[in-house]
């Protein structure tokens, strides 16, 4: 099998994979079924502030496994349907923040600086499909640079690294998200650490179940769903519940202005846009390249160099960054949605996930099983078929197909949306508890996992509070497992050596750089004060 | 018209078995919760399924299956064994469980003799094997390498295979690297990937053997491989040990005799039967199906279990 054929094979998986129903003799696969549900639902709630895609993806994720099942058959419609979600939110965040002033997320906080001066200067529809443009450019170019890199950097991994240094480059991984998330590197390193522990209940090579304190519940181990969904979902659901119980402010929104002028992008304005858009989008590739580093960096880092830009090149008369510039629109959203394609190649190549989207896909390829994201998954086999390659490809497949819809109908679709703005958060956040319990339930059956969950939302709650975030503690928590065994692997395939993971240079030099980042991070903060 | 038909065939066959008249009254009392001791998506889960799904289709009755996986299915077993005895709850694990690991782990506390035992479904063609690049191409040639410096990682799934090449090591004085790994596949992907030398397979290696891309240098059984008759077994390489062992269907203790004969000869059933899905899996996957079942089980799990003793006490010297 050459490469080309397991691209291919890719392809046809989404198209020709099993059929859900059939119109006029033509059949619709699942697969693609699955991926335009997942991305209009995720405009939907990517539109509404308070939700985002993580949480439409937690709640979808239980609900798609208990109908699709365990088999491998599932794999591409479940997580295909995740890939819609966390296109479409991605394109769904600006609407609220340039019609309302209201930044569903964090990382459309930087559109409403000129998403919402242009809104009020009558040019709303403008703006949304500035916004579009520049989210559907920069999601494709990071793309495509995700399906270049992802095989070459799992090809590096497999063919250089051997189990010392696959070890050191987890510890470095790990090392890195503690740093780069939540800007203390204190308590990275604290959210890092509980979600090691957390992984190392009941698990081990031991047949006695390690920190189970003689219960059974404890001795099989955590699961990872209600972990991940309890800290991640549950955890904010909480704050937000508390945060509005102490305020008790009522929200109100800005209205619209009515529209003036043409709302079409004209050539020339796209000729004037693609600079800003090619510099952020290169920037957000980069920045969702490195784990843990989120969308919001990408934004700040392409609004500010578009600034620069603009401030150099600008002619008099255009509007300023910060007052309605359409510039600024399109450097921020292209720059925080080239962030998920390249999120993804942390992901795919090492199986280590960098953002919460990412962890979403991790989760869904360990409960169904049958791909193991890493760089076992890039074997190009030539006398057999390697299945999980052609899931990749039928990954990669997905995520264009999920461009294609963004380009052709997303527009259209996203511009209808600025009613969810209007759904009242005290009415949203029980719904969405309610929600992500019965998914829960729905997938494992038994009482226990609720109470799991439950105990894990007051934990992220608790996080919260003490302004730790969660990432850190979810992303230890999925690879907990994976860094004990390769490092036990390791420790016994050097024959029992106390010190593989400094022995050989590169090991050496990624443990020099795990703890060069956290000090070099500690000690840039007092700076930024 | 095809449900009637293959009801009709059910009961026919049934009704024709004389020893079955008190299993065929038997209806389970609800559904039967199937716990399975091996991560979903894997070879093992698959099997247990397909099984689920032939019975339901077979003989009408409801299954959940439910997945408690960890510590060489003990978790699964402790599961089984508080659990209700009247045929609505039964697990699926490897014998092992009950042998080696049960024995290896006193503080658990379980014996054979606090389950049921319905039937086995398939054996493995448990080899130790090489990637053909390592340019091997027989045990004799991995232990010259050995004894020549060269640092050998053997890939082990289970610490009765850990212990299993320990012994051959010590046997054939070479000191191996005996690397754990979670599962025969995990194996077969560190020998491809060049993070193992060596390791034991359990069946998987079939393909790549016949590919020209591993070799197996030995039998891990108490017999010759089928697919490499010459390679020599355990016994002929100076251990007195062997990883003989099949996938098994439990109950808790006490079960009732109409319970357990009514689920031994369902399941029985669906996995010799080639035209079932499970049953055409199992010949895909494992060779085809060994039907260990009633007292003869019973015997060899506990003779298993006795003789874990020996193996755990050579292995620990």
């Amino acid at each position: 099998m050459a490469t080309l054929d397991y691209v291919w094979l890719g392809v046809l998986a989404v198209f020709q994979g099993p059929e859900l129903f059939s119109i006029l003799g033509l059949p619709i696969p699942v697969t693609l079924l699955m991926i335009l549900c997942g991305f209009l639902l995720g405009i939907v709630v990517g539109a509404t502030p308070g939700l985002a895609g993580p949480v439409a993806m937690a709640i979808s994720l239980p609900i798609l496994i208990s109908v699709f099942g365990y088999t491998p058959d599932a794999l591409l419609p479940v997580m295909g349907c995740l890939i819609g979600i966390m296109k479409g939110a991605t394109i769904g965040g600006a609407v609220p923040a340039i019609l309302f002033n209201t930044p569903g997320t964090p990382d459309a906080f930087m559109t409403t600086l000129d998403g919402y001066p242009m809104a009020q200067q009558g040019n709303a529809k403008k703006a949304l499909r500035v916004a579009h443009f520049a989210s559907v450019s920069g999601d494709t170019f990071s793309d495509i640079v995700l399906v270049i890199c992802a095989p070459f950097l799992a090809l590096l991994v497999e063919g250089y690294l051997d189990l010392p240094e696959k070890t050191a480059l987890l510890i470095l991984s790990l090392s890195f998200i503690a740093a780069a998330v939540g800007g203390s590197p204190a308590k990275g390193l604290i959210s890092t650490g509980l979600g090691l522990l957390v992984a190392f209940i009941g698990t081990g090579a031991d047949f006695y179940p390690r920190l189970s304190m003689g219960t059974e519940a404890l001795s099989q181990g955590i699961a990872l769903g209600p972990a991940i969904l309890g800290v991640l979902i549950i955890g904010a659901v909480f704050h937000e519940l508390a945060g509005q119980w102490r305020h008790k402010e009522v929200v109100s929104c800005a209205q619209p202005q009515n529209e003036i002028g043409s709302d079409r992008l004209s050539l020339g304005d796209i000729r004037k846009l693609l600079p800003y858009i090619g510099r952020s989008a290169i920037v957000g590739t980069v920045v969702g390249a490195l784990p843990g580093i989120g969308s919001t960096l990408a934004a700040t880092i392409g609004y500010t160099m578009g600034r620069r830009r603009h401030h150099k090149i600008g002619k008099p008369g255009d509007p300023a960054f910060g007052e309605g510039a359409m510039e600024g629109i399109a450097a921020t959203e292209a720059a925080n949605s080239s962030v998920s394609g390249a999120n993804l190649i942390p992901v795919l190549s090492l199986g280590i996930p960098g953002n919460t989207a990412a962890v979403f896909l991790i989760l869904a390829a360990d409960s169904i099983g049958g791909f193991n994201p890493g760089p076992s998954v890039f074997k190009f086999t030539t006398d057999t078929v390697n299945p999980e390659l052609v899931i990749a490809f039928g990954l990669f497949t997905a995520m264009f197909v999920a461009n294609f819809l963004n380009w052709t109908i997303g527009g259209i679709f996203m511009r209808s949306m600025g009613i969810m703005a209007r759904v009242p958060r005290q009415l949203l956040l029980p719904v969405v508890l309610i929600l992500t319990l019965t998914a829960i339930y729905v997938q494992e059956t038994r009482l226990e996992v609720i109470w799991f969950t439950l105990a894990f939302g007051l934990l992220g709650y608790g996080m919260r509070l003490l302004s730790i975030s969660p990432l850190p503690f979810v992303i230890a928590f999925i690879l907990g497992g994976k860094l004990e065994s390769t490092a036990r692997q390791a420790f016994d395939a050097t024959g029992s050596d106390p010190f593989f993971l400094f022995n050989n240079p590169i090991a050496a030099v990624f443990m020099l750089l795990s703890i060069a980042i956290i000090f070099l991070a500690s000690h840039r903060k007092p700076e930024q004060k | 018209m095809k449900n009637f038909g293959r009801i009709l065939v059910a009961a026919l066959a049934l009704t024709i078995s004389t020893s079955a008249t008190l299993a065929a009254d038997w209806t389970p009392p609800g559904p039967i919760k199937l716990l399975i001791a091996f991560r979903a998506g894997g070879g093992a889960d698959t099997q247990a399924r397909l099984v689920a799904e032939a019975l339901e289709a077979k003989m009408g009755w409801k299954f959940i299956p439910e997945q408690v996986t960890g510590k060489g299915g003990l978790n699964m077993a402790v599961a089984l064994k508080g659990a209700a005895n009247d045929g609505t709850v039964i697990g699926m694990t490897v014998t092992e469980t009950f042998g080696y690991n049960m024995a290896a782990a006193p503080k658990a506390g379980m014996k054979p003799s606090d389950f049921t035992g319905l039937t086995t479904t398939a054996g493995f063609q448990m080899g130790i094997v090489a990637p053909t690049s390592k340019g091997w191409t027989s045990f004799d040639d991995m232990i010259a390498a050995g004894t020549g410096g060269q640092q050998i990682r053997f890939g082990v799934m289970s610490p009765k295979l850990a212990d299993l090449a320990y012994l051959l090591g010590k046997a054939q004085g070479v000191t191996l690297n005996i690397v754990s790994v979670k599962g025969g596949k995990a194996v077969m992907d560190g020998v491809n990937a060049g993070d193992l030398d060596v390791g034991f397979m359990a069946g998987i290696q079939a393909k790549g053997v016949a590919a020209g891309d591993l070799v197996n240098l030995a039998s891990a059984l108490s017999e010759p491989l089928i697919q490499t008759p010459d390679a020599p077994t355990l016994a002929d390489l100076g251990v007195a040990f062997n990883a003989d062992g099949q996938f098994v269907f439990m109950g808790p203790a006490g079960m009732p005799q109409e319970a357990r004969s009514a689920l031994t000869q369902a399941i029985a059933g669906a996995v010799t039967d080639d035209a079932t899905k499970a049953g055409g899996f199992i010949k895909k996957a494992f060779g085809g199906a060994v039907v260990i079942k009633g007292t003869e089980l019973d015997a060899m799990l506990q003779s298993n279990y006795d003789a874990a003793g020996a193996l755990l006490k050579a292995a620990s010297e």
